[in-house]
């Protein structure tokens, strides 16, 4: 939408007794600041403020709506009032915990713990530039895709499904753990709030129900990101986008140039993962979980002479036409 | 595709809102839907949401961003919105089927094309004039009527309908159009409870004379006042086409070009058993922060 954004609330304002420091992150839904609570401490507290429905003119407190966008907000506060209520059942270390909820300047406040840290994102990017033959060690992979996936069963235990797993939204700790972020895109599945319809979708990593208007979602459909981000971490570069891969799917041949740096496990995992028919993934993060930390000697398969030339000349093919269109990098959110 | 909309729905002195109304649109296409669930039958909210439900489903699946066939999409889907009241009434056991009008313009390509069923209305201005207006399914307004009523005259309600969308008989609709749309024309789609207390005259003096969200919640407030107690419901949805300004930020603006190909966005809720038009009220926001706030409460007390 072409319009100006809310402005973010200036540093030293004060909000339900958390004083902000400064704006880390917006979204559709909201901003995101870094606050200090009474006793000093650091917290994020995010504002509902959806950028599409309000408006908020700089040196204002109060967000403004328009009188017919007035029940489209309400409905979306539902959404992140659905948020708060499915967070705060949740204490999980891999998942970013709600510490408190409030009402403040006309519209709501979600107090989260603050992470210190970056993006998974800013990782893959830092570890590509490198220019190694592995992006991340497989051992790497792992344990962090398995610190994920305890996160996410729970998430998924309580009937709700994060729907906008990606690199941009793990989050590594500067003490090495892992945490899920932004539940933003999150719905409860049992209970199908109404809601201004409009798909929400990180390209590369949604599955391809994700695309589809009336398809059924489920667990699969986290595990179909799940997979692309561990694509991502051996490749350091998002997949192609679903739609595509329907058209084409260049996805096997990708894999299979990672045949000998990474374990034939590991790349027929990311394979299952992202199978392009639901019912052909892990249903579960369970049944994922099993696979991914299963124990015992793991085998590289080499490529063969023909499979190379035949790799090689797919890439003079693909190089040439990827000069002629600049590859997408980690796209932002297509709504 | 540029316009601007404005919806308003207020509930009369009945006891419960049955009207709904609502909009979707692609890049290419948008549809705008009012219906009025009927009194003296069951759920009549259930039917008109239904309708729109259906309705909006069927646009959803055709406008891939444009509906092939304009008026077989229309009675396509109207249609189906009917059988699926039906469904719903089997399903649920209920003997008398609940039932609702509709009226539901698509707008495509520069031109617009109604149907409706039933008493809810459209009406089309141009240059403050009266264009076109629909002709309601009732006794009144239809002159197959002169003959039945001679029949009984005096008993014979005028006001009742004839057709309407889940009665067991087949409904009866009119499609119009296409008409095609100039620059600062208003389309509003309305309720008996507007036109019943509002005369045409000053419905079009109002969307004449003001920029449609000013003029639809004018009118439902005239409406309103002048049934005082008795008020039927009062719900309307109208649109300006192609205002000059309708830039998504001046007030009501749509502008279909800011949304993707297969993209589609919409007004009309997708749960109809606790959603209805009802908004989060402040006791609710309150209720939904304290819930939130005891189970945060309840982790981390389990935690510790």
């Amino acid at each position: 939408m072409s319009k100006v954004k809310p402005t973010p609330l200036p540093p030293d304002t004060m909000i339900g007794g958390y004083r902000v420091i400064r704006k880390v992150a917006a979204g559709g839904f909201g901003v995101v600041y870094l606050a200090l609570d009474s006793e000093g401490q650091k917290v994020a507290v995010k504002e509902y403020l959806p950028s599409s429905l309000a408006t908020r003119a700089p040196g204002e407190l109060r967000p403004q709506v328009a009188s017919e966008k007035l029940s489209l907000y309400r409905l979306g506060l539902k959404s992140f009032f659905e948020e708060g209520r499915s967070l705060a059942q949740i204490s999980h270390p891999s998942v970013v915990s709600v510490m408190n909820f409030f009402r403040e300047n006309e519209t709501v406040y979600m107090v989260m713990n603050y992470l210190e840290g970056a993006a998974l994102q800013d990782f893959i990017i830092t570890a590509r530039d490198l220019k190694q033959q592995k992006v991340f060690r497989e051992s790497t992979i792992r344990s962090l895709f398995d610190e994920i996936l305890r996160g996410l069963r729970i998430v998924h235990q309580h009937k709700m499904l994060h729907l906008d797993i990606k690199p941009a939204n793990i989050f590594i700790t500067d003490d090495n753990k892992s945490v899920l972020i932004d539940f933003g895109a999150a719905r409860e599945v049992l209970s199908k709030e109404g809601n201004f319809i409009r798909p929400m979708y990180t390209p590369g990593f949604a599955a391809p129900e994700m695309y589809r208007r009336d398809a059924s979602m489920g667990p699969w459909t986290d595990i179909y990101a799940i997979g692309a981000c561990i694509y991502a971490c051996m490749q350091g570069y998002p997949p192609n986008e679903a739609p595509q891969r329907l058209e084409k799917d260049r996805i096997a041949i990708a894999l299979a140039r990672l045949r000998g740096v990474y374990s034939d496990n590991l790349i027929e995992v990311v394979e299952w993962c992202m199978a392009l028919d639901p019912l052909s993934r892990p249903q579960s993060v369970f049944a994922l979980q099993k696979e991914l930390s299963r124990e015992g000697e793991r085998r590289y398969t080499k490529l063969s002479v023909g499979e190379k030339v035949r790799l090689q000349f797919d890439t003079m093919v693909s190089d040439t036409k990827k000069s002629v269109k600049n590859v997408t990098g980690f796209g932002g959110k297509t709504k | 595709m540029k316009f601007s909309v404005f919806q308003l729905s207020r509930k009369g002195g009945r006891p419960k809102n049955e009207d709904r109304m609502g909009y979707c649109y692609t890049r290419g296409a948008g549809i705008f839907l009012l219906a009025d669930g009927m009194g003296g039958h069951p759920e009549g909210e259930v039917a008109a949401q239904l309708a729109l439900q259906s309705f909006s489903a069927s646009f959803q699946k055709e406008a891939q961003p444009e509906v092939a066939d304009v008026t077989a999409f229309l009675q396509t889907a109207l249609m189906s919105a009917h059988r699926q009241i039906l469904r719903y009434a089997i399903e649920q056991s209920i003997l008398d089927t609940p039932r609702t009008t509709l009226v539901a313009v698509l707008v495509q390509g520069g031109c617009a094309t109604w149907i409706h069923s039933g008493d809810s209305r459209l009406y089309l201005v141009r240059d403050g004039e009266l264009l076109a207006r629909t002709r309601d399914h009732s006794y009144m307004e239809q002159p197959v009527t002169e003959a039945t009523a001679k029949k009984a005259p005096g008993r014979f309600n005028r006001n009742i309908l004839f057709t309407c969308l889940g009665s067991p008989t087949k409904p009866v609709f009119d499609v119009t159009g296409p008409v095609a749309l100039r620059q600062g024309d208003k389309v509003m789609l309305c309720s008996d409870g507007l036109w019943g207390s509002l005369n045409d005259i000053e419905i079009v003096y109002e969307l004449g004379q003001k920029a449609v969200t000013q003029a639809a919640p004018d009118l439902v407030e005239k409406a309103l006042a002048k049934a005082g107690n008795s008020s039927d419901n009062v719900t309307v949805i109208a649109f300006e086409w192609e205002t000059p300004d309708a830039s998504e930020s001046a007030l009501g603006g749509v502008s279909t070009d800011s949304i993707n190909d297969g993209v589609f966005a919409s007004t009309v809720q997708a749960g109809w058993i606790d959603t209805g038009v009802d908004d989060l009220n402040d006791a609710e926001i309150e209720r939904s922060i304290a819930e939130i706030n005891e189970a945060i409460r309840r982790t981390a007390a389990r935690r510790g």
